[in-house]
């Protein structure tokens, strides 16, 4: 009864459940749904997950979608989990529930509305729009902005002062890293001004590595395809079973 | 060391949390800090919550904000909460914390965007802005669709089919109230297709009465005011 995780690499909020798993020796098997292909929203996904989101569990007969509530039903259900990733002392939870919940209507809404409305565009169908993506830098700077004022104020490693990462650090880190993306360029010129955020990038980077490379090459090589557009070559590397080919051989 | 509730009772989130201490006999001092008045925006306010926002709590020297995550500390703080409200049980509470984090990207925008931009725009100094309204209305109907198919069981009162209410309850009812600024007649309009979230915002409102109510005569005080 393997945990089974619904995933698509190029999500960021997958990415950070993927690293999440493979740095604290949790099983699962990864079972591919491609976003650009409209997988999520087939029939056959939507008997699994009626919501169409990824990332999405499946544990048993438990199904969960929401990668800050599997983060923390992973955390607090695996055994081996080590506390820093979400404590048990219930001021240091709070405060990370509190990033989380920052981060919704907050930097998720940078990164992801930059990159649908420039260089993913035409991947996903979409017109490119240079205002919508005016806009998703306007939130990623403030975002930003508050990120070095507040919550890595102090001298840790990580966000709340902490020199230890938490599933806060790990989902806002691969949300930042969707960036890479649009070149060394424009993401230079985006998080330039922020040298407490570069490094406390770096520093997560270096907690979950090899894991968090490894899970990143994808959006490494997407990024070499869209920059390099005469570039042949697949993109859909990376590990796990393609939903397609799992689903047609049940039938 | 009494709980600081930071409050203007205008804010929906503001009203879950402090609907939650009533419910729970959580002692709390309520500290009005004036949305209109942008007294949210001075350097004193700053100092309890560098975001800005509402609510916020000071619990000793315990500072936290964002409303789900205070619910949270609550609901495990403090004794005789009881369990329904955020369960022990990890598959129960693994669901609410994924109908609060949907909630963030579906449902809190459309209430928010509809009052900002019509009613409520000239106490916040902006313009009237029909289109925004019309994109709030969308949101709004699309997260009603989706709690009234899926998080909303047929035969249970609450949210993820169960027989009492928690948090998220609290939250995403509250967050539906809102509407009733703009007015009987739009709010019949844009609940009238959801039967079921209709019978689920009297049930949250009958399991937490009178504070339901009370905390929510703000809205209809304000809606009287500016109708006049």
């Amino acid at each position: 009864m393997k945990l089974k995780l619904y995933a698509d690499r190029m999500s960021q909020p997958v990415r950070a459940v993927i690293i999440f798993c493979k740095k604290n020796g949790i099983d699962f098997e990864e079972i591919r749904v491609d976003i650009a292909k409209r997988q999520h929203l087939t029939p056959e996904y939507a008997e699994i997950i009626p919501m169409k989101q990824l990332p999405a569990i499946v544990d048993g007969r438990f199904k969960l979608f929401e990668s800050h509530a599997i983060l923390v039903y992973l955390a607090s259900s695996f055994p081996g989990v080590a506390d820093h990733w979400y404590p048990a002392d219930v001021f240091k939870r709070s405060k990370i529930h509190s990033v989380l919940d920052w981060h919704h209507s907050n930097l998720r809404r940078g990164p992801t509305t930059i990159v649908r409305n420039t260089v993913l565009a035409p991947v996903l169908g979409r017109p490119l729009n240079p205002e919508a993506a005016a806009e998703g830098e306007k939130f990623l700077s403030a975002s930003l902005s508050k990120i070095e004022s507040v919550w890595l104020k102090g001298n840790g490693r990580f966000l709340l002062g902490g020199n230890q990462p938490s599933i806060a650090d790990l989902s806002l880190v691969c949300d930042i890293m969707q960036l890479e993306l649009l070149g060394e360029t424009e993401r230079n010129r985006l998080l330039g001004p922020y040298k407490e955020v570069q490094q406390w990038i770096e520093n997560t980077r270096n907690a979950t590595n090899p894991h968090f490379d490894e899970v990143h090459k994808i959006l490494m090589k997407a990024k070499e395809k869209l920059q390099n557009p005469r570039m042949k070559g697949a993109t859909n590397e990376g590990g796990g079973s393609d939903m397609k080919r799992t689903l047609h051989s049940r039938i | 060391m009494k709980l600081k509730v930071y409050a203007d009772r205008l804010s929906q989130p503001v009203r879950a949390v402090i609907i939650f201490c009533e419910v729970n006999g959580i002692e709390y001092e309520e500290i009005k800090v004036d949305l209109a008045n942008r007294e949210h925006l001075t350097p004193e306010f700053s100092e309890i919550n560098p975001m800005q926002q509402l609510p916020a709590i000071v619990h000793g020297t315990f500072k936290l904000f964002e409303s789900h995550a205070i619910l949270i500390y609550l609901a495990s703080s403090f004794p005789g909460v009881a369990d329904h409200w955020y369960p022990d049980d990890v598959y129960k509470r693994s669901k609410i914390h994924s109908v609060l984090d949907w909630h963030h990207s579906n449902l809190r925008r459309g209430p928010i965007t509809i009052v900002q931009n019509s009613i409520l725009a000239p106490v916040f100094r902006r313009p009237l802005n029909p289109e925004a309204v019309a994109e709030g209305e969308k949101i709004l109907s699309a997260a009603l669709s989706k709690i009234e198919s899926f998080w909303l069981d047929d035969n249970r009162p609450f949210l993820l089919g169960e027989n009492q209410p928690s948090i998220a309850d609290l939250s995403l009812v509250c967050d539906i109230m809102q509407v009733k600024l703009v007015g009987e007649t739009d709010w019949n309009r844009l609940l009238g297709p959801y039967k079921k979230v209709q019978q689920w915002i009297e049930n949250t409102r009958n399991a937490t009465n009178p504070h339901f109510d009370e905390l929510h005569k703000v809205l209809k005080e304000l809606k009287e005011k500016l109708q006049n």
